[in-house]
């Protein structure tokens, strides 16, 4: 019974009505570019967890950063990256399997092996000797078979992300060969949150300052991001401005 | 009628192989005009800033890309007063963005990678790098009157055209295609 409830409720999710919450003095305006047209039916309540990702990223998140960006030298930064990276090895090793990319799986091994026994992962020894990083998850995953992305979803403290690569990271939680095997996972879950901002630090002080609206800016920046891992091509076929002659 | 063919081929080859040089040279002095801007940290702020204005006032197609972030219909509805209004305060926007961007970094140099040409524009592959990291660049050129015009910027799989399309799409829904209203956004930036 428990099984069918998790399944029941699953469905829902996934085929959550195409009811927008938006403001309805908006006025629909049509747009070549498929960016703007981004599912986001939960768009208010996105809005609301935004603002409090932002406020609590003021209060606790921003200072530790910018100490630690202070205070470490960018070898020990990069140290650090290295680490956080090395230990999504394991779960590209998988991804690249169930893509039928089994050179990329074997590299991730090698690479894996590689930089553990050298240096526990932080320094990149594999990529100098020809290994390169070939990035990948289990969203990724389910995107390249073809499960479409679903609704946009600002996720708690975690930030932007969809139903397809939630749930990927929630399959990347419960196999993660590393975090599963290490007594308190959540000091690595913390450490790898807490460098992943790092490593977006300036990228976030420019959205502060540049951005007519933040929530827009962030959804397309994640959604480009996302769709330039999946398709191929993808900047030839961005949308380009009308020429108009100046 | 092979001969006829051989030279037309020819004119063909030559053309293309004059256009690539042609927009090569003007990348390779373009940018490096750009990293001497970003680079200059002997100048007063306002000094710097006013470089990056020179820069993309030559450089950008500032009218393509603010009508381009706009609606047909937007344009349509709006008088000609308006929207050069609109225009000058996307041009200011657009180098305050500039400005923030690079300003904050420093660059060792801009590496040309590859170019491709897509219904006519150019698109061209670069990585900018400094001593630790590298970042990939591309730029859509089109040639607009016989000089060539930055279309958009695509910094690490992210454009700014296709960003900023996204930002005013939303404040010209929300506030009911009102160009006014955002123009006083950009001005608050």
């Amino acid at each position: 019974m428990k099984n069918l409830f998790k399944v029941l409720l699953l469905q829902i999710l996934l085929f959550v009505p195409y009811v927008s919450f938006a403001n309805s003095d908006e006025i629909p305006i049509e747009s070549s570019v498929s960016y703007d047209e981004i599912y986001d039916p939960l768009e208010p309540i996105n809005r609301a967890i935004l603002d409090f990702n932002f406020f609590i990223d003021d209060i606790a998140i921003r200072p530790v950063i910018k100490t630690y960006k202070f205070i470490a030298p960018d070898p020990v930064e990069k140290g650090v990256s290295n680490f956080f990276s090395n230990l999504k090895e394991p779960i590209r090793v998988i991804s690249f399997v169930f893509q039928g990319e089994f050179m990329k799986s074997v590299n991730s091994v090698g690479r894996f092996s590689i930089n553990t026994i050298t240096s526990l992962g932080t320094f990149d020894l594999a990529s100098r000797i020809g290994m390169a990083e070939n990035e990948t998850d289990i969203g990724l995953t389910l995107a390249k078979s073809g499960v479409s992305s679903g609704p946009y979803i600002v996720v708690p403290i975690i930030g932007p992300s969809n139903f397809r690569d939630l749930s990927g990271n929630v399959v990347e939680f419960l196999v993660d060969p590393i975090s599963n095997s290490v007594p308190n996972r959540s000091y690595v879950s913390i450490g790898s949150g807490l460098n992943s901002r790092a490593e977006l630090d300036e990228e976030v002080d420019q959205i502060r300052e540049v951005s007519t609206d933040k929530y827009e800016m962030i959804k397309s920046i994640y959604y480009q991001n996302r769709n330039s891992q999946i398709e191929e091509d993808f900047v030839q076929n961005l949308p380009t401005p009308k020429i108009y002659i100046e | 009628m092979f001969k006829i063919l051989t030279l037309l081929l020819f004119i063909f080859i030559n053309y293309s192989y004059a256009e690539d040089i042609e927009i090569t040279n003007w990348f390779n002095q373009e940018s490096k005009e750009f990293l001497e801007i970003m680079n200059n940290a002997d100048v007063e702020k306002h000094q710097n800033y006013e470089k990056y204005k020179a820069f993309v006032e030559t450089n950008f197609a500032l009218k393509s890309i603010a009508y381009g972030l706009l609606n047909e219909k937007i344009i349509e509805k709006n008088d000609k007063e308006t929207l050069l209004r609109y225009e000058n305060t996307f041009k200011a926007y657009l180098t305050k963005t500039i400005y923030n961007l690079a300003n904050t970094s420093t660059s060792g140099e801009i590496i040309l990678k590859d170019i491709d040409v897509k219904d006519g524009v150019y698109i061209i592959n670069s990585d900018i790098s400094d001593r630790t990291s590298s970042v990939s660049l591309y730029w859509k050129v089109a040639k607009i009157k016989d000089s060539y015009k930055i279309l958009d910027i695509i910094v690490e799989n992210t454009s700014y055209f296709v960003t900023k399309k996204s930002e005013f799409t939303k404040i010209l829904r929300k506030s009911r295609g009102s160009l006014d209203i955002l123009i006083k956004e950009l001005e608050k930036i």
